[in-house]
């Protein structure tokens, strides 16, 4: 077909005005790039109705339900199963798995007990430990999000933590590091706070001085350096005196800090 | 990080990294189920069911393939699986009348605007395919090229039948304007 009879197809398309057979033909053109969707005018209305339908959005179940899930799969993880399986492999597990249910039965009934009462201190320190692992999925998880609202709210969670695992210190120190926002930085200097006694930590606190740019906090920094009593702390509080970038009133404060230290 | 990078360190064993996934495409996900479900509700269902698919069968991720594509099929073969359970395929015609209840945030039957509703019917009287393929390049403006990847054909065929989809949500609509 030359150009022109495309066009004259188009045209009769648009005006609604083509047969079954020409349809087809169109069609013919559509696949093999002859013509485009967006030459097709009929359908321009119909793609922009479709366009503004409202978009449906989901609910924080989903959030709930999908870190819940992910903490259980993290626990069930296992190394994966080998490909070479044998009789050889299985045997000894099943006759472990054997022997730990007889064993279990027996015990069962030597040593039973009266009916049903409170949960046990077992499943409560399970229980506990299964609410901890979700705290700590979710709090790490919104640490990397873009919102600083959000992460904001991750700091928050290690406060409702009874102690928090390395794994959540290190993504604290690394957020007081490396986060753009200082509200974000203050606040997991602020939940830092209780776990400075760990020697990890507290060396992990001296090296921050130096990364950081934010006079809040470097005061805050040797606020806590003054009372945590860090005495190592002040080679890197000097250097921060040294630099030409640091503000008076912060210098102040940091000249403070090392006579009390010293 | 790329999607792909993320997925292949899930495969390798850091779970941890599934939540980022998650967090760019749970909506996603979500929006495309719930069009073709057409309930809220199931459809959080669904998306969930799709994230435990990536984690739990993360081992069948094949290296370099694009995970857009992946987890669409994923979720495609999720929805399939649902409606065979249910055993009530509903591939030709969906109940438009709760349809109208479960999808969109503003659900005021008073107030919603007549055509917007003729049209949520139409698409509903769409076959299954015909209302992916309308969800995925209207709704979700994902590309052809994309598009064509996810429903494991070409691009000239994604774009015939995307304007025989569009044909018929058209005689679907005047049809049901008459009633």
């Amino acid at each position: 077909m030359t150009r022109a009879e495309i066009d004259d197809l188009l045209a009769r398309h648009n005006a609604g005005t083509t047969t079954p057979a020409e349809q087809r033909q169109l069609e013919g053109l559509l696949e093999s790039g002859a013509i485009g969707l967006e030459d097709l005018e009929t359908l321009h209305p119909w793609q922009e109705a479709l366009d503004q339908l409202p978009a449906p959005t989901p609910s924080m179940n989903l959030d709930d339900a999908f870190y819940q899930l992910l903490t259980e799969e993290k626990r069930n993880a296992r190394p994966a199963a080998s490909d070479s399986f044998t009789w050889s492999w299985l045997w000894p597990r099943l006759a472990f798995t054997a022997a730990v249910l007889v064993a279990g039965m027996a015990a069962g009934y030597f040593l039973r007990t009266p009916p049903p009462g409170p949960a046990s201190s077992d499943q409560l320190a399970a229980l506990s430990q299964e609410v901890t692992d979700l705290r700590e999925t979710m709090m790490l998880t919104l640490l990397e999000k873009e919102s600083a609202a959000e992460r904001l709210k991750a700091v928050s969670l290690t406060q409702e933590m009874d102690q928090a695992s390395q794994k959540v210190t290190q993504a604290l120190l690394q957020t007081l590091n490396t986060d753009d926002n200082v509200n974000v930085r203050l606040a997991a200097l602020d939940a830092l706070r209780p776990y400075a006694g760990q020697p990890s930590v507290r060396e992990a606190l001296i090296h921050a001085i130096a990364k950081q740019d934010s006079p809040l906090v470097q005061v805050a920094l040797a606020e806590l350096m003054q009372s945590i009593q860090a005495k190592s702390s002040v080679r890197e509080l000097q250097k921060l005196l040294d630099s030409d970038k640091t503000p008076g009133d912060v210098k102040k404060k940091i000249e403070e800090t090392i006579q009390i230290l010293i | 990080m790329t999607d792909e990078m993320l997925m292949k360190a899930v495969k390798d064993g850091d779970l941890q990294q599934a939540s980022l996934l998650f967090e760019r495409y749970n909506k996603r996900i979500f929006n495309f189920l719930a069009y073709l479900a057409s309930d809220r509700v199931l459809a959080e269902d669904l998306t969930q069911n799709v994230f435990l698919r990536v984690i739990r069968y993360r081992t069948s991720y094949r290296e370099g393939a694009r995970f857009e594509g992946w987890i669409y099929q994923i979720s495609r073969n999720v929805l399939a699986d649902h409606y065979q359970g249910q055993k009530r395929h509903r591939s030709q015609f969906i109940d438009v009348e709760n349809m109208s209840d479960t999808l969109p945030d503003n659900t005021d039957a008073a107030e919603r605007d007549e055509k917007e509703h003729l049209l949520q019917r139409a698409m509903a009287r769409l076959t299954e395919e015909q209302r992916q393929l309308l969800v995925l390049t209207r709704f979700q403006h994902r590309k052809y090229e994309e598009v064509a990847q996810i429903m494991n054909t070409t691009v000239a065929n994604i774009k015939v039948k995307v304007h025989r989809a569009i044909g018929q949500l058209r005689e679907h609509y005047f049809t049901l304007e008459k009633i």
